[in-house]
């Protein structure tokens, strides 16, 4: 029971860590890097959970992880970085020691606010629950700080790992698999979203037969 | 047999099929033959008995009849619009088009019927992408704004939304144990007193911010004007208000749960403060605004903060009103769209860009009855009497002085300011004097606007008995 414990927060641990560091950056292939880093961990914590737990849909959810969030989206998010050539594209509307401490803050605020709620449970459940909320309120502090489209979804990328990172580590919880594939497509579409701003902005069209007088009507 | 099921899955197989073949009045057709067969079948949801994850109650039952019935109107005014704009967008992007259509009608089904707190929050997410997916169809650079801030904002309250049912199950363990019976709604309102009061205060905060992104109430509203103004009009104005409901309805049962439990924190001031913020941001931002579609997107706005309301008060009674205000409300606004459709197409087309107030002035020349049909569903919003809107304000209102006097006034004073700025519209809208163009027909398809109103009408003051006791028990065991 011990070691379930702690690789399990060990895990947990480096999760959070990367959501942290990805605050600081400043290069989006870094961005990536730190991202695919945090995958592969939850896919290794989602496989642990399943062992633990004895829970067959877990491994389920860990090949999902592993597989695409940790092999196909990063090889995505680069192939768009390299083909318009964003390399230092980050802009960013704080400092980063402020961007830093305010992601500190935030996880303050998790640990005060979860861990008093959560007296009555399991503390394994807890403290994941804990560091999967500083994890998802990091992610939301990193959409708000760039300005950068393709940023603004690494930053929601993360957010959803510590989505799936409470998921796991709820006792039996039934959907787990599923939900997990169902922010897939959700982040799928976002990507593909992204790749169409982007060329938007690049050659100031995509499709616009038909259409000559473009203004800003009535807002 | 549990119709429910199939409900379900018809759109969902009709968008499998509308999405590969068909040429775009074709995929109308049959978009307007498979909401007809979806319609029916929400019809028979009454009399069919479900269980398991699709357990549907009768308030789902009503909603989601009143969501076939808007499907299935806005589905044969949309094959006006399609035959006239054909020619804008080539075949397969129509053919997504009619897919999402079925797409977003079933995931607004599924978001009604599901007796599970998972299964709810995959019908939202469902229906957010194919919602996206319609702002941006027409590519324009707007509209591609417009579905980017939808995705953001929408993404980041589907996330917290999960988030908020995680932490539901796990306040659900005491009680319930692992499994699906921690994530059922009747179970879950069965044992609600015994469960972890601390947590699924948390839980409730979670998704509350989270389906409020999806019911635009006011912090979170930032997508939902940009994203009517911008899409293909019967898409994402027309049939938009029925996710809205899910919204609404999903964040009224989990009040449920939070109301019924000794230890958790009282849900009213939480959903008092949205709704009235939700209120006066409405009121404050009708002025101004040139484009139609995004003045009435604000208008949801406000309706959806006067349901919001009406759940804070609490109470059977203002509960009733609430769920009142939410059914006349979705059937006014989808017939005030559909003639804003029909008025748009009279000077020209339908086609996002074409709404503005000043295109549209002096209605009266082009066709008297779009214009008369538009100024009485544009007068009936404002919920002054005869309009049907009157009716469930006057319960919301009376209830209000009744449990939260205090309260009344701000409420009052917001319904005032939003009637008196969207009666100033309707003046212009209809009499100003336009260049001499010649009197059209007005095409068919408008009497289902008269329906819309007269529905309204008939439903706000002379409500069939049954429907009464059916909405009255709901708001008793949902108090």
């Amino acid at each position: 029971m011990s070691l379930t414990f702690s690789l399990a927060h060990f895990m947990g641990g480096i999760i959070l860590l990367c959501a942290f560091l990805q605050l600081s950056q400043r290069r989006l292939a870094a961005m990536i890097t730190l991202y695919q880093t945090e995958a592969l961990v939850l896919s290794a914590a989602a496989f642990w959970q399943g062992y633990a737990q004895g829970e067959l849909n877990l491994y389920l959810t860990g090949l999902i992880t592993f597989t695409l969030k940790a092999v196909l989206l990063p090889w995505g998010l680069r192939e768009i970085v390299r083909r318009f050539n964003m390399v230092r594209a980050v802009e960013t509307a704080l400092p980063m020691a402020m961007a830093m401490i305010l992601g500190l803050a935030l996880i303050g605020v998790a640990v005060l606010v979860l861990l008093p709620v959560t007296m009555g449970t399991l503390s394994l459940t807890r403290e994941d629950l804990a560091i999967a909320l500083s994890v998802v309120l990091l992610g939301l502090l990193l959409m708000i700080l760039r300005r950068n489209a393709l940023a603004q979804i690494i930053g929601f990328l993360s957010m959803e790992n510590g989505l799936v990172l409470a998921a796991i580590g709820m006792p039996g919880m039934p959907f787990v698999a599923e939900f997990s594939v169902a922010l897939l497509v959700l982040l799928a579409f976002l990507v593909v979203g992204a790749f169409l701003f982007r060329i938007r902005e690049h050659f100031d069209t995509l499709d616009l037969s038909g259409l000559e007088k473009i203004e800003r009507r009535g807002r | 047999m549990n119709f429910a099921a199939l409900a379900i899955a018809l759109p969902f197989l009709a968008a499998a099929l509308l999405g590969l073949v068909g040429a775009p009045r074709q995929g109308a057709i049959g978009n307007a033959v498979a909401s007809a067969l979806l319609f029916g079948l929400t019809l028979s949801v009454f009399w069919g008995h479900s269980a398991g994850l699709v357990a549907v109650d009768p308030l789902a039952a009503l909603f989601g009849t009143v969501s076939g019935f808007v499907g299935l109107t806005a589905s044969l005014v949309n094959i006006g619009y399609v035959t006239a704009d054909a020619a804008r967008m080539p075949d397969q992007r129509w053919r997504l088009y009619h897919a999402l259509f079925q797409i977003a009608l079933g995931a607004s089904l599924l978001g009604l019927y599901a007796d599970n707190i998972g299964l709810l929050w995959a019908a939202m997410e469902g229906g957010t992408i194919a919602m996206t997916l319609g702002v941006s169809l027409y590519r324009t650079p707007t509209g591609l704004e417009a579905a980017w801030k939808y995705f953001i904002l929408g993404g980041v309250g589907i996330g917290l939304a999960l988030f908020g049912t995680m932490l539901v199950y796990l306040a659900a363990q005491p009680a319930l144990g692992p499994g699906f019976s921690a994530m059922s709604f009747r179970a879950l309102s069965a044992h609600a007193a015994h469960m972890d009061g601390a947590l699924l205060t948390l839980a409730f905060v979670f998704i509350l911010f989270g389906y409020g992104t999806k019911a635009a109430l006011v912090p979170l509203h930032g997508w939902l004007p940009d994203a009517y103004a911008e899409g293909p009009a019967p898409l994402t104005t027309a049939l938009s208000g029925l996710l809205i409901n899910v919204a609404l309805l999903a964040i009224l049962r989990f009040r449920h749960l939070l109301a019924a439990n000794p230890e958790a924190m009282r849900p009213g001031p939480f959903l008092l403060s949205l709704g009235l913020a939700s209120l006066f941001l409405a009121a404050f931002s009708f002025s101004r605004r040139r484009d139609a579609r995004r003045f009435f997107g604000f208008s949801s706005i406000e309706q959806s903060g006067i349901s919001a309301f009406a759940f804070g008060i609490g109470g059977p009674a203002a509960i009733f009103g609430g769920l009142l205000h939410m059914l006349l409300h979705t059937l006014l606004k989808s017939g005030l769209f559909l003639a804003l459709i029909r008025a748009a197409s009279l000077r020209g087309s339908a086609s996002p860009g074409n709404y503005t107030f000043s295109h549209l002035r002096g209605l009266l020349q082009a066709n008297k009855y779009v214009a008369w049909l538009l100024g009485a569903c544009i007068f009936a919003l404002t919920g002054l009497p005869p309009s049907g809107l009157f009716a469930s304000e006057f319960i919301i209102i009376s209830q209000t002085i009744q449990r939260n006097p205090y309260m009344s006034l701000p409420l009052g004073l917001g319904l005032l300011l939003c009637a008196v700025a969207i009666l100033r519209n309707v003046g212009p809208l209809l009499f100003a004097p336009a260049p001499y163009e010649k009197p059209q027909p007005a095409g068919r398809g408008i009497w289902l606007v008269a329906v819309h109103l007269a529905l309204v009408f008939l439903l706000a003051f002379a409500m069939p008995g049954p429907l009464v006791h059916l909405l009255s028990r709901a708001a008793e065991t949902l108090r």
